[in-house]
């Protein structure tokens, strides 16, 4: 094990990053009070000493002179960047009496919050607190209907857990893995690590992307899919697999219901169909099938751009079925289900079983009458709201008003139509913030909380760890009048009256509940830095799966009872050359947007200099024959408008590449330039939501929007 | 004598650019020069299949550096253990030797007004550690040590990906 030789007065603390879902091992150095370095910890299992750019670049985000240095509060027009320091107790009497005054008025569903990176998991549970204090039911996940939540649905009522994203696939042991919709080079780079490991060994890579992406370009199969289309090439692929008979039996036998009605929905999508929906060959098609279903044990990993669409719970629902028939459900080398240490109160835990309402409140959220399986009390999501549906609430009072928020992300630029989230926020009596820096949205607050960064706070982490729990633990002390998110939460409990029915009200009350059950204390965990439970298998034997039959539900009785189809399939998403040949006249691109890069997560790091470096601009990827036709050249700024566009249209700059299809554009999504210092920073003139459309139609289960399968229009920009 | 050296397994190199930001971070180096630069090669079609390769470029700690003779101020050394320096003190800025470099590998930091490049991180490895863009890279698809255990290997990788590539 190397040592750095220290130089006086140099200590190293061990802590877990929180720049992007990964939450990797960090060593990070300290001097005279003041982080110098930031490196990989080896013996920290999630990332085993690797760190990405994001991580390595913390110190430039820890100490750049933009940092919200202390509360402030609006006092000019909102928008229009005036701003005056006030202190904490000032700022928080003044939020929780407006809250409070708001909550008396229209009802404590009038308040809701929206979450974000700049928090990142560290207080979903005691925001969630605060609202279930107050008995409100409105939380706006802003990307709750298109990431990570379908996926908790469709793997949920096939085998009731989830393990198709962030945790369940067994990478490193898998002797095939399937990518869908995922490059995880740039958007999870820890599981980048674990798949090249895995090829290594001699692992099978087989990846779905109308994109060729860093990762497809390792893989042993790259099937260039027509955008949205993924669940037809899942059905063919289970098409393939049942006529072959390449599923595990007995598996299949003992283990899962409606195999038979499965087999028969299957037979409508034989390859032929299925590559005339998908634009990929009848024998790519197969081939991949094949060497899926034999290479076993294998995963399947499912992201957000197969999540984008409004077919998304049922290609998920396809490809979870197709682990389930081939045997690949809690095994080695395939999906590990729930395996947290015993004990462990995990954040999914105190977020959907104990912090939760009444089913009477529950069901009158927004989107529980139209999203039940995700929005009510039925949900098999977390507790929260359809997204596009709060704002369309907030802007008409239907269901209810919703008139307070508190964002910790930059919604203004996550959520799709950027002019009505505009309009939205605006029409909000009152719109507190949280972020590191100033940007578009902070702008148009009313207050600003300035949280502290993960270096400045103690914290336990697992949400993506599969089978163990770690400590996040302060490293130096807060900077300037920054403040750990949760003790805002705290305060403002405690100032608006509310009492917080739980047995911990501090955060070191919380950091010890959670870990109590494992015969702990945080300061324990600290020191042990983690806790590992061993991996035990095939769970289900002793338990049966978590659905209503305790087994695999292929035909999924909870689906049918919710009046949705019971049986995976296929639909055409409502924007593209099929669905809307005469649109796409005029229109004759297909636009994916927000694929990522390693430099930023979502909004974030668009100020810090060596991340900045790695991708200045925000590149449109253009196919170089089609950029011919139009006449664009690499370098070009191009205009990209949509049929949801209205009268607005945003650009960015071509990037000429065979890596997309020529009838297909993809454009990165929450562009801003924080260094333009007017309070839009920018945000309209590159930020692909502003001609994104939050209108339905929906995936009817989950809510989803179509974002990565609508048609455009690009041009050059003429000066 | 230990002789060191960098290579890169351009069958492992994802693309990350970790590598570049640990360099930046552990030798703190401006927006601009970068003593690692990961190049990205492709996608292109080859033989009806998209190709694409990622090839991280540093000085090569040649065996006999031409940046060496084309420093007026013999700012450049080669020590014994291999690794090639130039002593900032020393360096007037003339970039005589980022002329002459074949890999460009030879960075100018317009802060400081010298050239720069790659050190092999000679402050952590004489201490026994690895340079810092090997620790962090997330594959292992960074090679440090002893040229003569790795090259050949890394030799038959690069001219496999040229041909196929036909560039």
């Amino acid at each position: 094990m190397e040592k750095l030789e220290l130089e006086k007065d140099v200590k190293v603390v061990k802590t877990i990053c929180d720049r992007c879902h990964c939450a990797c091992g960090v060593l990070v150095y300290v001097k005279n009070g003041r982080v110098i370095k930031v490196e990989g910890d080896p013996d920290f299992p999630q990332n085993e000493g690797m760190m990405c750019p994001k991580g390595l670049a913390v110190i430039q985000f820890l100490y750049h002179p933009d940092r919200l240095k202390y509360p402030m509060k609006r006092v000019g027009e909102r928008g229009e960047g005036k701003w005056q320091r006030i202190t904490w107790d000032e700022a928080l009497n003044l939020v929780a009496s407006k809250f409070k005054e708001i909550m008396e008025k229209y009802g404590p569903e009038a308040i809701t919050w929206s979450w974000g990176d700049a928090a990142y998991h560290c207080c979903w549970v005691t925001k969630q607190a605060w609202l279930y204090a107050m008995k409100g039911i409105t939380h706006l996940h802003s990307d709750a209907h298109y990431c990570y939540h379908p996926v908790m649905v469709a793997n949920g009522v096939t085998f009731g857990d989830f393990v198709t994203s962030e945790i369940g696939p067994d990478f490193e042991n898998s002797r095939c893995i399937m990518l869908w919709g995922a490059n995880p080079v740039m958007a999870h780079p820890t599981f980048a690590r674990k798949i090249m490991i895995a090829k290594r060994k001699g692992a099978k890579l087989i990846v779905v992307d109308p994109r060729f992406t860093e990762i497809a370009s390792k893989a042993d199969l790259y099937l260039q899919i027509r955008p949205g289309t993924d669940a037809a090439l899942a059905l063919g692929m289970l098409n393939v697999i049942i006529d072959e008979g390449l599923y595990d039996k007995e598996f299949v036998d003992k283990w899962c219901i409606g195999f038979d009605k499965l087999k028969k929905r299957v037979e409508e999508y034989p390859p032929k169909r299925v590559s005339e929906i998908t634009w990929l060959s009848e024998d790519e098609i197969i081939q991949a099938a094949r060497m899926w279903a034999t290479n076993r044990p294998s995963t399947h990993y499912t992201r957000i751009g197969v999540q984008m669409s409004v077919n998304v719970v049922q290609a998920i629902r396809a490809i979870s079925i197709m682990i389930a028939i081939c045997g690949n459900l809690d095994i080695k080398g395939g999906h590990i289900l729930s395996n947290k240490p015993k004990g462990f109160k995990s954040l999914l835990e105190i977020i959907t079983k104990e912090l939760r309402l009444p089913p009477e409140l529950e069901d009158k959220r927004i989107g529980a009458k139209e999203f039940p399986l995700m929005c009510s009390s039925h949900s098999l999501a977390t507790n929260l709201c359809h997204p596009p549906s709060v704002i369309h609430a907030i802007l008409t009072g239907e269901p209810y008003p919703v008139k307070a928020l508190w964002a910790l992300n930059d919604i203004l630029l996550a959520l799709e139509d950027s002019e009505e989230t505009k309009k939205a926020l605006l029409s909000l009596e009152f719109f507190v913030g949280s972020d590191f820096f100033m940007t578009p949205t902070l702008e148009l607050c009313d207050v600003i909380l300035p949280p502290c960064s993960y270096l400045e706070r103690d914290e336990v982490e697992d949400l993506f760890y599969l089978n163990f729990v770690g400590a996040r633990q302060k490293v130096i002390e807060p900077m300037y009048e920054t403040r750990d998110d949760r003790w805002m939460d705290f305060e403002i409990i405690k100032r608006m009256g509310l009492e917080l029915p739980t047995e911990w009200k501090t955060i070191e009350e919380l950091n010890d509940y959670r870990v109590k059950g494992m015969g702990i204390t945080f300061e324990e965990l600290k020191k042990k830095r983690y806790v590992m439970e061993p991996i035990r298998y095939k769970k289900y034997e002793e338990t049966g799966f978590n659905t209503p039959s305790g087994k695999v539900e292929l035909y999924s009785s909870i689906l049918e009872k919710f009046g949705y189809d019971p049986l995976p399939s296929y639909t055409e998403n409502p924007e593209t050359p099929v669905s809307a040949p005469e649109l796409a006249k005029e229109y004759p691109l297909i636009l994916i947007t927000g694929h990522r890069h390693i430099a930023y997560f979502h909004s974030a790091n668009r100020q810090i200099p060596w991340l900045r470096e790695l991708c200045p601009y925000p590149y449109l990827e253009i196919h170089p024959e089609t950029a011919e036709k139009l006449g664009i050249k690499d370098g070009d700024w191009v205009w990209i408008e949509t049929p949801r566009s209205k009268d607005k249209r945003v650009k960015q700059v071509a990037k000429l590449t065979e890596a997309v299809h020529p009838r297909v554009v993809a454009a990165p999504s929450h562009w801003w330039y924080p260094e333009r210092k007017e309070p839009d920073h920018g945000c309209w003139e590159s930020n692909i939501n502003v001609v994104t459309s939050n209108d339905p139609p929906y995936d009817p289960i989950s809510g989803s929007t179509p974002l990565r399968c609508g048609l455009c229009k690009v041009y050059k920009v003429e000066e | 004598m230990v002789r060191y050296s960098l290579l890169a397994d351009i069958d492992l190199c994802i693309g990350c650019y970790a590598c570049e930001v640990a360099c930046k971070q552990e030798n703190n180096i401006p927006v601009g020069p970068k003593w690692i630069r990961v190049n990205k090669v492709g996608p292109k079609r080859v033989g009806g299949k998209l190709k694409m390769y990622f090839v991280p470029v540093h000085c090569a700690h040649c065996g006999k550096p031409p940046c060496i003779d084309a420093c007026p101020e013999k700012a450049i050394s080669k020590r014994s253990d291999g690794i090639v320096l130039i002593n900032s003190e020393l360096c007037i800025g003339c970039k005589k030797c980022i002329e002459v470099c074949p890999l460009g590998a030879i960075q100018f930091n317009p802060e400081k007004g010298v050239a720069e490049k790659c050190t092999l991180c000679v402050h952590r490895v004489t201490q026994g550690l690895l340079p810092s863009c090997v620790k962090h890279c997330p594959t292992g698809a960074l090679y440090f040590g002893d040229p003569n255990n790795f090259t050949a290997k890394i030799q038959e990788k690069s001219v496999r990906v040229i041909l196929e590539s036909k560039l």
